[in-house]
């Protein structure tokens, strides 16, 4: 502890130099918080992914559409209890640049199969009662500043929905249950946007509830034999999978976004790494003088490594800082509504700061062994 | 009683494949309370003399006893541990660390002991008192004059109460008038305090502050002044 107020004089020898390397540290503890978010979010929404739910799309792609008449033959499959139905709308409200989730569901049955939209009964009546009504989430009703009985205006995105503006009247605003549902997102009826669909009567996904989750594989296997060689082929699976395929459309985003965290924090390591050096070299004679004074190699080293970390973890305490403030900000929607529990969680802050620890000790262990091993004789003689 | 016993000391440096010789058999006893000078022109070996002396460069042969260690055979820890207990080093150039007040300056050496942080003030304190700093505790060395930082540097070898204070050439960076302060500070040291001290210098008129004075020349011990009681070549 005596060593500390050293190591903080040392560290604000060059404020300059100094606040540089913290940032350089904090901008990689920034982007490696911000890309764990982004994967825990993916993993967090397939952690809990019903078992007992199995999501139908189009075999060939999520973005072709399925007839409704697909519904009965789903709901008449042996195990399944029952089934709802969804599309993509991909409405502008006001602004491209204003993205959210907008869903046309099946109202009544949607909300019967995911009791983790949580919505006041006073709600859930108006929403059911009002064709043109909609429901928004907590989170987006703060990011635009929705209430109930408030318009909304949006204009078709996809050709399928035509050409002129749907109005909405908000009816309720939910919250979310589970990670897997978010809170950024808008639902509307389905019937709604079928009115003015051209063609009429087409489905994204279906999802069902299978009685027994242990079945959910031979379930989505007798659902998809039932469409097979027609010419809407369908492909089934649990929740959980659908949602893995969703994340590995992305491309393999574990692997993508860890290398770009690697290169980040190895890129940080060498300016760090250098930085020290630079510092330890200017201060050669400094360090000969403490060694006459009687301070041991172990020390001196001890002070640098010291010195390292203090610079590092301040630099993790920004960036971690910053990513808690910028990406955990609902206001700017940085997920968009498609990672719904998109955060920095306090482990990834934890793992932040010890990743800064990380890299303020490999920086310094080179620069604190060249001063250790500094001979005295030969740095005082460099000045004198 | 001998403080200080070098015995046959030589010290040789290797550049490339050429052997240089700086001091050659070297025999010198100090005694305790002694107030030692060593003169000589430039690369006669004095500053290798104090280096050795202080345990921070190693003789090629010969041995070094300080008290009754023989610094030779200590390791390169203990040696660091000796230094922090029995030297105390002035620097022509003060070497205070810019970053630190002159408070923390001369607090450096103690914060290798077990003292306590008010008992470390303390200290400080009294080794600024002796030097006439206290009022300048808090100032950084840029805020000190040459003869201030000298003073600085004095008090920080002095904190922990050394056996032995080896100086090279405390006033050869410093005005006549600064100068003379600092070697008048000196010889208090060693009248009122009893400290041995061993200074290496150019200028004659600070070699007569000393209670004797040696000559070195070409790495040997020379005869052209009187030299002092215990002084063997």
């Amino acid at each position: 502890m005596k060593f500390t107020g050293l190591v903080l004089k040392s560290v604000r020898r060059n404020k300059r130099r100094t606040t540089l390397t913290i940032l350089s540290v904090a901008v990689a503890v920034f982007l490696f918080a911000a890309l764990r978010a982004v994967l825990d979010g993916f993993s967090a929404v397939a952690a809990a992914s019903s078992a007992t739910r199995v999501v139908t799309v189009r075999s060939t792609s999520m973005i072709f559409s399925m007839p409704t008449s697909h519904e009965q033959t789903i709901r008449s499959t042996p195990g399944v209890e029952d089934v709802t139905y969804a599309n993509w709308f991909g409405g502008i409200y006001k602004d491209p640049k204003n993205f959210f989730g907008q869903f046309a569901i099946e109202p009544e049955s949607y909300l019967r199969m995911y009791p983790e939209v949580l919505l006041s009964e006073d709600d859930k009546r108006a929403f059911l009662q009002d064709r043109t009504g909609c429901i928004v989430g907590d989170g987006l009703a703060r990011k635009y500043g929705f209430n109930i009985g408030d318009k909304i205006v949006l204009q078709p995105g996809i050709p399928v929905y035509g050409s002129q503006d749907y109005e909405f009247t908000v009816r309720g605003i939910y919250r979310s249950g589970g990670s897997n549902v978010d809170n950024q997102s808008m639902m509307f009826h389905w019937k709604y946007a079928d009115e003015r669909s051209t063609p009429k009567g087409q489905i994204g996904w279906f999802v069902a509830r299978v009685s027994n989750p242990d079945q959910a594989a031979r379930i989505s296997v007798a659902i998809d034999q039932q469409f097979a060689n027609s010419a809407y082929e369908t492909k089934t699976d649990t929740e959980q999978a659908f949602t893995a395929q969703f994340a590995s459309w992305l491309g393999n985003l574990n692997m993508l976004l860890g290398s770009v965290a690697l290169a980040v924090v190895i890129t940080t390591l060498f300016v760090a790494g250098n930085t020290m050096a630079m510092s330890v070299r200017e201060r050669t004679t400094e360090i000969a003088v403490m060694r006459t004074l009687g301070f041991r190699a172990a020390t001196i080293f001890s002070l640098v490594v010291g010195e390292g970390l203090v610079v590092a973890i301040a630099g993790g305490v920004v960036g971690a800082l910053l990513a808690r403030a910028i990406v955990n900000a609902e206001s700017l929607g940085l997920a968009g509504g498609f990672i719904p529990m998109f955060g920095v969680n306090n482990l990834n802050v934890l793992v932040g700061l010890a990743l800064s620890a990380f890299i303020g000790v490999m920086a310094s262990i080179i620069p604190a062994t060249m001063a250790s091993r500094l001979k005295i004789v030969d740095a005082l003689r460099r000045v004198a | 009683m001998a403080l200080i016993e070098l015995r046959d000391v030589t010290k040789t440096y290797r550049r490339d494949a050429e052997e240089i010789g700086v001091l050659d058999r070297v025999t010198i006893s100090v005694e305790e309370g002694e107030f030692l000078a060593l003169m000589g022109p430039s690369g006669s070996g004095k500053s290798t003399l104090l280096n050795l002396l202080a345990g921070i460069d190693q003789p090629t042969r010969g041995a070094i006893t300080v008290g009754s260690t023989e610094i030779g055979r200590l390791s390169e820890g203990a040696l660091a541990s000796w230094r922090a207990r029995h030297i105390g080093f002035i620097f022509q150039l003060y070497n205070l660390i810019p970053v630190l007040t002159a408070f923390e300056n001369v607090e450096l050496p103690l914060l290798l002991t077990n003292l306590s942080k008010k008992q470390r003030r303390d200290h400080v304190m009294t080794a600024l008192g002796i030097v006439g700093l206290t009022e300048r505790a808090s100032h950084y060395p840029r805020q000190l004059s040459g003869g201030q930082e000298q003073r600085v540097a004095i008090a920080r070898a002095v904190v922990t109460d050394p056996t032995l204070l080896l100086a090279d050439e405390p006033t050869g960076d410093l005005d006549a008038k600064a100068g003379a302060e600092v070697l008048t500070l000196l010889q208090r040291l060693n009248r009122e305090y009893k400290k041995t001290i061993v200074m290496v210098t150019h200028d004659p008129h600070a070699a007569e502050r000393a209670s004797r004075i040696l000559y070195l020349e070409k790495g040997t011990l020379s005869q052209h002044q009187p030299v002092g009681v215990g002084v063997t070549t």
